[in-house]
């Protein structure tokens, strides 16, 4: 091996730790409570959205448009850099919890509802002459069945939210890709150090691909084969 | 649609409420601590503190990078330790990118910038810096193939890799080369050696560095400015006893020679001039 393969390698393994640590310590909690926190206004967004509750439909309107409408790295900034100046002070995590979490929610509200939609009009209807009422149809009768066609598209989400925490770097918060441009500063080997990056978000992405399918075979479950 | 436009009526005022009812308990907190401890300036408050708080990015070796073990270190950092020790305070480095330092600077998420910031007439218009702490020499680099570029006059119409804000990128604008954006050093010359950029404008003492980790990487200075840029600790206006406080650190610094240390520490000659 050459010297410099020698001298690679050797990065590359000192190197794997400290950026694993940096995956579980800030990479892993960011995604899973953004991500929890997203799923859960999505699912209160999608089902204003359904069931038309007014004034909130119109909140939910707005919401989802801005979101969808404006880069998630300028979001992150006017969270962190812009809300200061109006008297809140958060946090850099808390402020990419809360980004990340909005992302997610806009997103995710318009997977559900989609999901909620393609459950069939006739449901509505055989529920209601059963003298359900609107509430009780959506959690007896269709949310069993739309988690169950949600589930891949969330998972999608889910996942590349794990790649998106990288863009908290921009707001101090030091995450697993930030770890890797540390390194490179001191060795000046970016593209081995931002590969290494990229295994270890395959393997985090692996796993979740691995709870995707489980999932799916636990919400699907009651279906007729 | 009548009902509509009341119901949005009603929801923007009560928004508005929500959001005035915020400030305004934030600004009776705010008057609180205020009364609480007599009006300050930003010197008495780190002091108060016990810390200072640095913004820097924690990736330009040798001026701000991690060591090994993964500890904060570099130039810029050891001067900003020794600064805070002479206020009798700690220093925090809190590490951000170049793109968002200014912005964290305008809402106080730090005190000051200790990132090898130069001190340039636009930026005195919004900002106040220490004395000097360093001069950058701004270096031509080309790859080692490219007998094209010569000098920084050779670059018109030529690519040339620059983080976008930085003083480097206007020295390049001012050749007229085609800017391309980067993130850092490391990314202009790994651009350099595939050839997807003609050149970079960078600083010596960072290409020295690199030169010193990968010597066999084939890229070389071509040319340097005579004109060299002073270097220094960066604050938000207004804060003049804290900018005094910090001058007369450094100047301490320099007469008993524990500038001289750390400058020979890293760069094995004195960098002030």
């Amino acid at each position: 091996m050459s010297d410099r393969m020698v001298r690679i390698v050797q990065i590359l393994t000192d190197s794997f730790l400290p950026l694993l640590k940096a995956g579980i310590q800030f990479t892993v909690p960011l995604t899973i409570l953004s991500f929890f926190f997203g799923v859960a206004i999505a699912f209160v967004v999608a089902i204003v959205k359904i069931l038309e509750i007014k004034p909130f439909a119109v909140i939910a309107r707005f919401y989802v448009w801005i979101i969808r409408g404006t880069p998630l790295l300028v979001q992150l900034f006017i969270i962190f850099y812009g809300l200061p100046s109006a008297g809140i002070t958060l946090g850099a995590l808390t402020s990419a919890v809360i980004g990340f979490s909005l992302s997610v929610g806009a997103y995710g509200s318009e997977i559900i509802r989609g999901a909620i939609r393609s459950i069939s009009e006739g449901q509505w209807e055989a529920a209601h002459a059963l003298g359900m009422s609107k509430v009780q149809t959506l959690r007896h009768v269709i949310l069993p069945q739309a988690i169950r066609v949600a589930i891949p598209p969330l998972s999608n989400s889910f996942i590349s939210l794990v790649k998106d925490t990288s863009l908290a770097a921009a707001i101090t918060v030091t995450e697993m890709f930030q770890v890797a441009q540390q390194i490179t500063a001191r060795t000046y080997e970016p593209l081995w150090l931002y590969t290494e990056a990229a295994v270890i978000y395959l393997i985090f992405c692996s796993g979740l691909a691995v709870l995707q399918s489980r999932m799916e075979l636990r919400f699907g479950r009651h279906l007729a084969k | 649609m009548k009902k509509r436009i009341i119901l949005v009526t009603a929801i923007i005022t009560i928004l508005a409420l929500v959001l005035s009812g915020c400030s305004t308990s934030n600004q009776a907190a705010a008057n609180q601590t205020e009364n609480d401890t007599k009006p300050k300036n930003l010197l008495e408050e780190v002091k108060a503190n016990g810390k200072i708080r640095f913004g820097t990015e924690g990736t330009y070796a040798p001026f701000t990078f991690h060591d090994e073990t993964g500890k904060l270190t570099g130039f810029d950092v050891e001067i900003a330790e020794e600064i805070a020790k002479r206020l009798g305070i700690k220093a925090e480095f809190i590490e951000t990118k170049w793109d968002g330092i200014f912005a964290g600077l305008d809402a106080k998420r730090f005190d000051a910038i200790a990132n090898e910031v130069a001190i340039r007439e636009d930026r005195l218009e919004k900002y106040d810096f220490s004395t000097s702490y360093i001069v950058s020499k701004a270096v031509l680099i080309v790859n080692e193939e490219n007998n094209d570029i010569k000098a920084f006059e050779d670059l018109k119409g030529k690519k040339s890799g620059q983080s976008l804000t930085s003083n480097l990128a206007d020295i390049a604008r001012s050749f007229e080369a085609e800017i391309v954006q980067v993130d850092g050093f490391n990314q202009s010359i790994d651009l350099l050696v595939s050839k997807r950029i003609d050149a970079t404008i960078n600083d010596s003492l960072s290409f020295l560095d690199f030169k010193k980790q990968r010597p066999d990487t084939p890229v070389k200075i071509v040319d340097q400015m005579d004109t060299k840029d002073q270097i220094g600790i960066m604050f938000n206006k207004g804060n003049n006893e804290l900018v005094d406080a910090v001058n007369k650190a450094l100047d301490e610094m320099r007469a008993d020679g524990t500038y001289l240390k750390i400058s020979e520490k890293w760069f094995g000659e004195d960098v002030s001039k």
